[in-house]
């Protein structure tokens, strides 16, 4: 089901997969963050996952959600806590779609 | 899971090479032959670094000299020839080993392999000069054409030199020199200039033999066209007197099994036996195998009646590949059965039958039973591998039994085992669905970390997984 049709889009189309992992150049708020003027789409939320981990940013009782320090809140659309499941979603918007 | 699991993979891949000559490079030959044996999941990198044919030679002076070669092996630090011959200089002055024509090949080895080929050759001539009791053997001029052979270069050219270099000093290239430079040819992915060079070679000194051919027909087969393919043994056949052997054929048909063109397989079985071969387990294991993942059991039973008929004795392979096969068409009734079978044909199940088998509940949604085979084949000593657990975590997920996959998930990563993709997607998908983003976060993170799969996999499958959850949500609010 999923993960073949997931594998062939991948394959297939190698505009989604640069769309991915091609260093992109940042707008501030987010350069602040990353502390690099570039970074991919796949690198930027490595980076904000790791953030929340290391400073343990998942609300205790619901880990699901990540109550938003004053940096993130930065990035992540002014939003005091924002649904893990969003994460991708919300860090997509700092990489609008280049220009065709 | 509709693919062949690794595991599996390995235990059928046939072991078309089977010599494990000292004058073919290491890595070419080792590979292929040591794959036959088992699956190995495990540290698989142990038997793959045969000591190649120079750095055997290594080893056997490091028995009576171990202080000097150790310091042979590491004593050219840097590329330059001046540099390189001064060491040679100050070597042979305290060296006793001056009439071993080994030790300058070891010498000539170390150096060559972070030189250029005309430094190598320059470097050689200044040895010759220096040693008088030096006479450079095959095995010197080989060194030098290995090395030209995996220099990138758009051209044959410096192939040639070394070749020329060898002729000129009065040795004719061999079987083992087309060899060699095949062989070396193809791990640097000139496929294109190994066969120039094996036809120009066969034309001017000597054929390729036999392993030789057959290495040159699996490695077309692996990037070209059949036809490709075809024309390339036609070629061989009428220029140069090479006919195809069983191996040849064992080679095609699993090409052609592997690309689902059975036809053709067929074909090729009533070819050689018209050749006067006479079809062996490998070649029926090939055929069976390529019934298998089409999932056509009916065919592969009959496969193996037709082995019984010919009196070809069915192996361990044979047994897997056919409860593989029954497994996946949904027929693990008979797969057990021929558990039974081979059992009492004194091939004891190994992890990979049993793993066909779980992957066989699994189908029909018997994951607790496959659980169950995994204490079974415990208790009798047989020690699951990655693809058994990656099989029954899939499974298990799929079943919706996501207490007994997550504690799976947790002996997988308590032994550092492997996730492959399909069950990492299953896994993140049914905790998604329940509602458990965190723990679908972890997984996520301990398949990057484990390098289960690459970053960009990884994260386009939880992507992708939570956009389509949220498309779910939006739809029906309660699922």
């Amino acid at each position: 089901m999923l993960p073949q049709r997931l594998k062939k889009t991948i394959t297939d189309n190698p505009k989604k997969l640069a769309n991915l992992i091609d260093l992109v150049n940042l707008p501030s708020t987010l350069r602040e963050f990353v502390g690099q003027s570039q970074i991919s789409r796949l690198g930027c939320f490595m980076r904000v996952w790791s953030y929340i981990k290391t400073n343990n940013l998942q609300d205790p009782n619901n880990k699901n959600v990540v109550k938003c320090d004053e940096k993130l809140k930065s990035i992540l659309l002014g939003k005091s806590q924002v649904e893990l499941a969003e994460l991708p979603e919300l860090i997509k918007l700092h990489f609008p779609k280049a220009p065709k | 899971m509709g693919k062949i699991p690794p595991s599996f993979r390995s235990a059928i891949s046939n072991p078309f090479l089977r010599r494990p000559s000292s004058l073919v490079p290491a890595e070419a030959s080792q590979s292929t032959v040591t794959s036959s044996a088992k699956p190995h999941y495990l540290p698989k990198k142990i038997s793959n670094k045969k000591p190649s044919q120079v750095s055997g030679k290594v080893k056997e002076t490091q028995n009576s000299d171990s202080s000097k070669t150790a310091k042979a092996l590491t004593i050219f630090k840097s590329p330059s020839l001046t540099d390189a011959k001064n060491v040679f200089n100050s070597m042979i002055k305290s060296s006793k080993m001056l009439n071993d024509p080994r030790f300058y090949n070891t010498i000539l080895q170390s150096y060559t392999s972070i030189s250029t080929v005309n430094d190598s050759v320059a470097f050689l001539h200044h040895m010759k000069k220096t040693s008088p009791s030096f006479s450079p053997d095959r095995s010197t001029y080989h060194i030098l054409l290995s090395h030209s052979c995996k220099t990138p270069d758009s051209s044959l050219a410096p192939v040639h030199q070394a070749l020329n270099l060898m002729v000129s000093n009065g040795i004719n290239p061999d079987k083992a020199t087309t060899d060699i430079a095949v062989r070396s040819l193809c791990s640097v992915g000139r496929l294109e200039h190994a066969i120039e060079l094996c036809k120009e070679l066969s034309l001017k000194h000597s054929v390729p033999d036999t392993y030789t051919f057959n290495f040159l027909v699996k490695q077309l087969c692996k990037s070209s066209a059949l036809s490709t393919v075809y024309n390339f043994i036609d070629e061989m056949r009428t220029s140069f007197n090479i006919k195809p052997d069983l191996v040849t054929y064992t080679i095609l048909i699993d090409n052609v099994c592997n690309t689902k063109n059975l036809r053709e397989a067929l074909r090729l079985v009533s070819v050689l036996s018209e050749e006067g071969f006479k079809p062996d387990c490998f070649v029926y294991n090939t055929i069976m195998k390529g019934y298998c993942m089409l999932s056509r059991g009916s065919e592969a039973i009959d496969i193996y009646n037709k082995m019984k008929e010919e009196g070809v004795e069915p192996d361990l392979v044979t047994y897997n590949t056919l409860i593989f096969g029954l497994s996946k068409a949904g027929r693990v009734k008979e797969a057990k059965k021929f558990v039974g079978i081979m059992a009492e044909m004194g091939h004891f199940p190994d992890e990979v039958t049993y793993t066909s088998l779980m992957n066989g509940m699994c189908r029909e949604g018997n994951a607790l039973g496959a659980l169950a085979l995994l204490e079974e084949m415990e208790v009798k000593g047989c020690n699951p591998n990655s693809c058994t657990y990656n099989t029954l975590l899939h499974g298990l997920c799929k079943s919706r039994l996501l207490e007994k996959a997550i504690e799976l998930y947790g002996v997988m990563k308590s032994g550092g085992l492997k996730l492959e993709t399909a069950s990492y997607a299953t896994l993140v998908r049914t905790l998604c669905r329940d509602g458990r983003i965190a723990e679908a976060y972890e997984v996520f993170d301990y398949a990057v970390e484990s390098k289960s799969l690459t970053d960009v996999t990884a994260y386009s499958t939880l992507e992708s997984t939570l956009k389509w959850l949220k498309k779910v949500k939006e739809q029906s609010p309660t699922i």
